[in-house]
């Protein structure tokens, strides 16, 4: 009963982030940041009900998101009228593939990195606070600059 | 240039915390993993720097005529590379670029780029086309950078003119030389008539065929050649204006054409905008004349007002004695009716072509608005009789009819009826 109502509500979650998709895509960008918070919330707590291992596929969920939202972007930006050189789509896709492929890349070192076990030391956890840090610090850093 | 961030930009920043957040208090590495990316972006967001960009804006040239295009040349300078570099002119309705005013493209370090957008002339006036809105952004669009670059530049637009076999002749002419056959009597071309020898007339004007017939000196008479001075009379009061049409527009058209026949026929012609704005210039003669008349002609916007105006208002040499004013008016204010009827009165050769705006205003089939319509084209009627019986000739010019179609009737009006 439990586990049938949990998954009603991530479906219902789920929904409502296709919804707001859609709507980004009707009405523009402050839609599209709602749209893809539902995405990852919806994804976690079903990883929060479901409980267990790590997910393997958690680096393609966070790639597909990223590139959701960057197609998502694109789409609305090319709706202005002007008249574009034919090299800046190429040039786009290539960039957003690139940040794709980059951003898979860090969410597979991150879910490798967690593979190692805790009792190694010091440093690992130097090395983990310090990367919380310069995470958090860089997020602050990228929205005030 | 200003910094913008996209609002994606904010969503990646609290996602990336969000995520960071979720992991420790959850426990787990997934929402640390799908924070990854999004923390990615944002360092690829903070990377570009504002980039520095020249930009030089020209046109072609600064003159046109309705209907001619030209080119708009915007160069650019880049310093460092731009992935998105777009470019905004802002236009006035009045002038068109096909394919949009916008452009975007991408600027290469240390490779100048030039960039030409053709303007079309709709319509006439005084225009100013720049400063540009530019923005560079980077190749994801994440950050832009904005503002305005390169100068203004003034672009005047002339009315279109047509052209004109015959104008309407002044009833009086002046006393300078000119192409125009005056009534007087003295040295010219065209013979007026036989008189006898006077003291000091010239030996060459004898007609020796009409002396030996009467056996004394009878010398023959021409009709000089005059210059003429003409007024242009532009009602700016009111207009009719409809899907892109006006009567405003087709007078200042007249306008311009009328007065660039009379200045090519050595005659002087001044101007009188009559409306809420009142303008006027002088009678001159010769090109300087043609280009202050038509500058004057391209900031003649209908300026709606209250004020009751008159003639009297004028400078006096506005207005010469034995001047043709031709007065081009859509009769829709009482107040330029009252000022032409007050010319007319003070003697002055006066014609009014009448710039319908019945093209413009079509009925409405319902019954008490098409009353309201043909009650309106009665007082217009009504309007245009009272001018009949002071001797002024009204000729409607419809739309669609060459100008000289009116200037015609106007002759033939003349032809019949001999003002006073």
């Amino acid at each position: 009963m439990r586990a049938g109502s949990e998954a009603w509500a991530l479906a219902a979650a789920a929904g409502l982030g296709a919804l707001l998709l859609v709507a980004a895509l009707a009405r523009g960008e402050p839609f599209l940041g709602a749209a893809l918070w539902l995405a990852g919330a919806t994804y976690v707590g079903s990883l929060a009900a479901a409980g267990g291992r790590v997910d393997a596929a958690a680096p393609l969920a966070a790639a597909g998101l990223l590139i959701c939202g960057e197609l998502t972007a694109w789409s609305l930006d090319e709706r202005s009228r002007l008249r574009a050189d034919p090299t800046l789509s190429s040039r786009r896709t290539a960039g957003i593939a690139v940040l794709g492929l980059a951003g898979l890349a860090a969410a597979t070192l991150v879910v490798g990195l967690s593979a190692v076990p805790p009792s190694h030391g010091i440093a690992w956890t130097v090395a983990g606070a310090a990367a919380s840090v310069i995470a958090a610090g860089a997020g602050v850093w990228a929205t005030r600059g | 240039m200003t910094g913008v961030r996209a609002p994606r930009v904010a969503a990646y920043a609290s996602l990336a915390a969000a995520g960071l957040i979720a992991g420790l208090a959850l426990g787990r590495v997934e929402p640390v993993a799908l924070a990854a990316p999004f923390a990615l972006a944002l360092v690829a967001a903070a990377a570009p720097r504002e980039p520095r960009v020249g930009l030089r804006l020209s046109l072609a040239r600064d003159r046109a005529v309705e209907g001619d295009e030209v080119v708009l040349t915007v160069e650019l300078e880049p310093d460092g590379a731009v992935q998105r570099y777009e470019l905004l002119v802002p236009l006035p309705e009045e002038l068109a670029v096909d394919g949009g005013p916008a452009r975007a493209l991408r600027l290469r370090a240390g490779e100048p780029r030039t960039v030409e957008l053709t303007l079309r002339c709709v319509r006439w006036g005084a225009f100013r086309v720049g400063p540009l809105l530019v923005r560079a952004r980077d190749a994801l669009g994440l950050r832009a950078w904005e503002g305005e670059a390169g100068d203004a530049q003034v672009l005047r637009v002339y009315p279109s003119e047509e052209t004109l076999r015959t104008l309407v002749p002044p009833l009086e002419t002046q006393v300078f030389a000119g192409n125009q056959v005056s009534r007087a009597r003295g040295e010219g071309i065209e013979f007026a008539d036989l008189r006898e020898w006077r003291p000091g007339d010239r030996v060459r004007r004898v007609n020796w065929r009409a002396t030996a017939r009467r056996g004394s000196l009878w010398v023959t008479e021409q009709h000089p050649e005059r210059n003429t001075d003409v007024v242009v009379f532009l009602d700016t009061f009111a207009e009719v204006r409809a899907d892109g049409r006006s009567t405003n527009d087709r007078a200042v058209r007249a306008a311009a054409t009328l007065v660039h026949a009379y200045l090519e026929r050595r005659d002087r012609v001044g101007l009188v905008g009559f409306g809420g704005y009142l303008s006027w210039l002088v009678p001159e003669s010769g090109l300087r004349q043609l280009y202050a008349i038509v500058d004057t002609l391209l900031t003649s916007d209908v300026v709606h007002s209250y004020v009751l105006r008159g003639v009297d208002v004028l400078p006096p040499r506005t207005l010469p004695s034995k001047a043709l004013v031709l007065a081009i008016t859509p009769l829709l204010d009482e107040r330029t009716a009252s000022a032409l009827l007050d010319l007319r009165a003070r003697g002055y050769d006066l014609i009014v072509v009448e710039v319908s705006p019945l093209e413009l205003l079509a009925p409405d089939p319902a019954a008490p608005v098409s009353l309201a319509h043909r009650l309106w084209r009665l007082s217009r009627e009504a309007l245009r009789w009272r001018f009949e019986q002071v001797g002024v000739p009204v000729v409607t010019w419809r739309e669609g009819i060459p100008l000289a179609a009116p200037v015609e009737e106007v002759n033939a009006f003349r032809h019949l009826v001999r003002p006073a």
